[in-house]
């Protein structure tokens, strides 16, 4: 009797999770399907009514556009190497602090949080000016260094990581000091590793703000060699401005590096995120 | 005891503490802090132009706070958090659980979830603009209807809301999904064998076990939609009639500064924005004593 | 423990290294910038470079592309940093800023020594005033001019039977011409979107209106009869069944549309047209360019007009390199640097004698489009509307006319508006 019900809210526990995830998932990958078939219409094609869901033919004359019109693989290097470097200057530091900011006592703590949460609050377009001036007088405009300059440090990071760091137990720092340690080899040896799961999201989050700078990168460097795949792309808007079908073909072609990436990672990737979990 | 000096271990504890915070918060000061100073004595000043200023007091805080566009753009920003933040969350959280539970399939839909944080943001606004388009766009399509998302003032704020949710709703689960990945199975063994129901559980257990992370993602989620410019900045146009009522506290600036060269004007909104950000900042911090458990 | 500072150093070594890579190379050659905003044009500009530096090889010029959208926020952060590119496009909107507060080199006695009248002999007054600050003195080398013509689907209008525009058109026709295709076709007529030099600008000056008075350029004319006149009857074409509305052109715009066979009619600047060959290759032999229709009852005036820009080449008054780069320039202003830019159908040369090198380009397609309709314009030319303050209320004038065309005001309010807007800038000249 009760494992009869047990199994039908069983049941209907799995109806309702399967039918969410089936309709999320569609429309995550809606637009996606729709971008595809878009880039092989023709410009008429793109825009009738009612729509053509599927060209009359595939146009590769649209990728060809796309592909003239920007330095691919330029764009891609250029953002990989700028998201690396981004992405490690923000778990370096923001470790350190968030740490910091957790688990030791100091004076001016509080303050120098401020800091940190003000930062936050700041619109970055306030940045560009100022950070354009001062990259320039270094002479370093239209260089990678320029697109990491930014983010040479996050505030957001020290922020979620000191979450992170005040949900893990005193007692843990408290047994490797008692075991020898001093602040720096506690921090390192025992508190960095238990943030796995932590600096893998603050990883994919740095990333992926990284990824979508439009402005700075085309203010700070002037040439399309020098531009990031988001930058790059929106540059297309200029040209060929609402020529759907080619701007589509360029998004694609900026995103299929990332997607192909991410589809052969995704198992790492993912298992990152749900890590091993547990403390 | 001496308040006033520290023991050794103290002192010690205290220069780490100093160190370790220090490449961030001089980096931050730098990079972030000067120019926002620069912003505030800006608004207090006419942009003479190239960076000269002539100071005008309290002129420009005077003219915004009598612009009626400047308070339309106010409680668009506003209008815009509350359709993306609760909703936002909720949703996250939601599909986090559900990626959380045992389901076929699984890295499937996980990668699929995932898929909006590989793409270009430009790209994700140029399909949508494409989607929303009020004569051919697809949505119009499939409803039947013939409404005008983006050049409506009626709608065009739930468009740009749309694919905000759209765009973030993947990321935030990843983050609620980490923090859920960290509850301790065995607290909800202990729990089933008292013969808690599941939903009890969500309540008594899920949810304050995630709420340190929600509350980064809480603020994080706030914190960029008042900030929010760089979608509007692609999916509308100059001239589109609707953009007075669209136009977030930041694409005002943008206007203002970029476009019209009023900078100091603009940097006035910009302080506007900030304190706002700030206050609704420290009212969730002050809140969070009530809803949001550590260390358990 | 260890693996972290063998980590960073390996690091910090590669960011060293990149960055490095943006610095120039000690080859003892002055190495050169040369920005633009038109990725279109980058090839004419590429080969006024190559074509200097072959005669002067210890120079090298790197043309550089930045976006519309960005140009003119890095050009002014530049500009206080004055860390500026060697030589810069600059455009007629943003002249006076710059040069008023003396960030351009002033070039007015560039060619002293060949001809002390270089300017006035060999460009139009409109192309030197275009190049010229509030002060009168030129702070660039006019590189090229434009001007803004009608552009048609001959496929659509023979379908319905109508003759083609030719240069004893007026506005009347124009309407007639797109009412009939509609009614025979189902496409739009004549695109009228909200825009200033290829909208209304045109109507007002053919009516005999003004934007800013013709006599000091100071005062503005948004509210006098003429040119009140003409914007209403601008902005009530879009009334008609064969216009579309504003809402449409915002999220497609009338090239667009006309390319992909929606509308038979648009105003179009001159700059665009060989882009438009070459991006929509279906459409060539389909489309050919007239001259604007003329207004049929000016206020005054012969009904003629069109609205002429053009650009130029400027450099910075505290540049590091100014002396080589007013050779550079030099040589971009005299008739080979014009005739080859010209040539490789970048822009029409601003060089009086030289613009029908232009045609050019044009001549290679299998269809020839009618050029000729654009050096005869420039008879009717009216220079780009700029004075010293429009910057500062243009786009608060260009948010009235948005009201305008969403409804939410009528025009002569709007009008109004916009006229107190420039007053409130007009004294304080």
């Amino acid at each position: 009797m009760k494992t009869d019900s047990l199994r039908r809210s069983y049941a209907v526990n799995k109806f309702i999770t399967y039918f969410f995830l089936i309709l999320g998932a569609l429309i995550m990958v809606f637009p996606f399907v729709w971008m595809i078939l878009t880039s092989s219409k023709t410009v008429p094609e793109s825009m009738q009514i009612p729509p053509t869901i599927l060209p009359a033919q595939i146009m590769l004359d649209n990728f060809k556009d796309a592909i003239a019109s920007l330095p691919f693989d330029r764009l891609y290097i250029n953002t990989a190497l700028m998201v690396f470097f981004r992405v490690i200057c923000a778990i370096f530091f923001s470790s350190m602090a968030g740490y910091a900011f957790a688990k030791l006592k100091f004076r001016g703590k509080n303050l120098l949080f401020m800091v940190v949460l003000i930062q936050m609050s700041l619109p970055s377009q306030i940045f560009i000016i100022p950070q354009y001036q001062m990259v320039a007088k270094m002479g370093m405009a239209n260089t990678i260094f320029a697109l990491v300059f930014p983010g040479l440090v996050s505030a957001f990071g020290v922020f979620f990581l000191r979450q992170t760091y005040l949900s893990i137990p005193d007692e843990v720092g408290e047994a490797a000091f008692l075991d020898g340690c001093n602040q720096w080899q506690t921090f390192y040896k025992v508190m960095f590793p238990l943030t796995g799961t932590s600096v893998a999201a603050l990883t994919i989050f740095t990333a992926v703000f990284a990824y979508g700078d439009l402005m700075w990168p085309l203010v700070v460097n002037s040439d399309l060699k020098m531009m990031t795949l988001s930058s790059g792309l929106s540059t297309l808007k200029g040209q060929f401005s609402t020529n759907f079908p080619v701007l589509m073909a360029g998004s694609l072609l900026a995103m299929l590096p990332m997607v192909v990436l991410y589809l052969i990672f995704q198992r790492q990737f993912v298992e990152g995120i749900a890590g091993t979990g547990g403390k | 005891m001496n308040k006033n000096k520290l023991s050794a271990a103290a002192r010690r504890e205290e220069n780490w503490g100093w160190i370790m915070v220090a490449p961030t918060i001089i980096g931050l000061a730098v990079l972030n802090l000067w120019p926002f100073v620069q912003t505030v004595y800006a608004s207090f000043c006419e942009h003479l132009g190239f960076g000269h200023y002539r100071f005008a007091g309290l002129d420009n805080y005077v003219r915004m706070f009598q612009n009626a566009e400047f308070w339309k753009a106010t409680w668009n920003t506003i209008f815009f958090c509350i359709l993306t933040v609760p909703v936002g969350i909720i949703l996250a959280l939601f599909i986090a659980i559900l990626l959380n539970a045992k389901v076929k399939f699984k890295g499937g839909f996980r990668t699929i979830f995932f898929l909006p944080l590989v793409c270009a943001p430009a790209a994700v606004a140029m399909v949508w603009r494409w989607i929303f388009n009020g004569e051919y766009g697809i949505l119009n399509q499939v409803l039947g209807q013939e409404i005008q998302w983006i050049t409506d003032p009626k709608t065009a704020v739930i468009a740009i809301a749309i694919v905000s949710v759209w765009s973030s709703v993947g990321y935030d689960a990843v983050l609620l999904l980490a923090g859920l990945q960290n509850i301790p199975k065995t607290l909800y063994e202990a729990n089933s064998i008292d013969g808690a129901g599941k939903i009890r559980q969500f309540f008594t257990i899920t949810l304050p076990m995630v709420s340190p992370t929600m509350f980064s993602v809480l603020i994080m989620r706030l914190m960029a939609s008042m900030k929010v410019y760089d979608l509007i900045y692609m999916m509308a146009d100059e001239t589109n009639p609707a953009l007075t009522d669209m136009q977030s506290l930041m694409y005002l600036f943008y206007r203002s500064s970029f476009v019209a060269g009023e900078r100091g004007y603009g940097s006035a909104i910009v302080v506007w924005t900030v304190g706002l950000i700030l206050l609704v900042t420290l009212i969730q911090f002050w809140g969070q004593k009530k809803w949001v458990t550590y260390d358990i | 423990m260890k693996r972290i500072p063998r980590m960073t150093a390996a690091a910090l070594m590669l960011a060293l290294l990149l960055s490095l890579a943006g610095c120039g190379s000690a080859d003892g050659k002055t190495h050169l910038t040369f920005q633009i905003w038109d990725v279109a044009q980058r090839d004419g500009m590429q080969a006024m470079c190559d074509a200097y530096t072959a005669q002067h090889p210890d120079v090298e010029i790197e043309v550089q592309v930045t976006s519309w959208g960005e140009y003119w926020t890095k050009l002014e952060a530049a500009g206080e940093s004055n860390t500026m590119p060697d030589i810069f496009w600059m455009h007629t909107d943003q002249i006076l800023y710059y040069a008023d507060f003396g960030i351009l080199a002033d070039l007015t006695d560039l060619y002293a020594d060949e001809d002390p009248s270089y300017y006035q002999n060999h460009f139009s007054d409109i192309s030197v005033g275009n190049a010229s600050g509030t002060d009168g003195r030129v702070y660039g080398i006019p590189k090229d001019k434009d001007n803004v013509v009608l552009v048609y689907n001959m496929e659509m209008f023979d379908a319905a039977g109508v003759a083609y525009p030719d240069e004893n058109w007026t506005w009347d026709d124009m309407m007639e011409a797109s009412r009939k295709i509609y009614d025979a076709t189902g496409k739009y007529g004549y695109m009228a979107y909200n825009d200033e030099q290829l909208g209304y600008w045109n109507f007002v000056y053919q009516n005999g209106g003004y934007i800013l008075d013709p006599e000091t350029n100071l005062h503005a004319g948004y509210t006098q009869s003429a040119t009140a006149d003409a914007i209403e009857y601008y902005v009530n074409i879009q009334k008609n069944d064969w216009c579309p509305n504003q809402n449409y052109f915002a999220e497609t715009s009338p090239g667009t549309s006309f390319f992909s066979e929606m509308g038979c009619m648009f105003f179009e600047g001159s700059w665009n047209l060989l882009n438009e060959l070459k991006n929509f290759p279906e459409m060539v032999g389909k489309w050919d360019i007239a001259p604007l229709p003329k207004c049929p009852n000016p206020a005054s005036g012969d009904g003629y007009g069109t609205i002429s820009n053009g650009l130029c080449y400027s450099t910075a008054a505290k540049g590091r390199n100014l002396e080589i780069v007013k050779d550079v320039l030099r040589f971009f202003g005299s008739e080979e640097g014009q005739r080859i830019q010209g040539e490789s159908g970048a822009a029409i040369p601003a060089y009086l004698g030289q613009e029908e090198s232009w045609s050019t380009v044009f001549n290679t397609f299998d269809y020839v489009i009618d050029v000729q309709v654009c050096y005869d314009q420039f008879d009717h030319a009216v220079q780009y509307i700029n004075n010293a303050s429009r910057r500062k209320w243009k786009s608060n004038a260009a948010d009235e006319m948005v009201k305008v065309y969403a409804g939410s005001q009528d025009i002569q309010t709007g009008l109004a508006n916009m006229q107190a807007l420039a007053d409130a800038y007009d004294t304080t000249n």
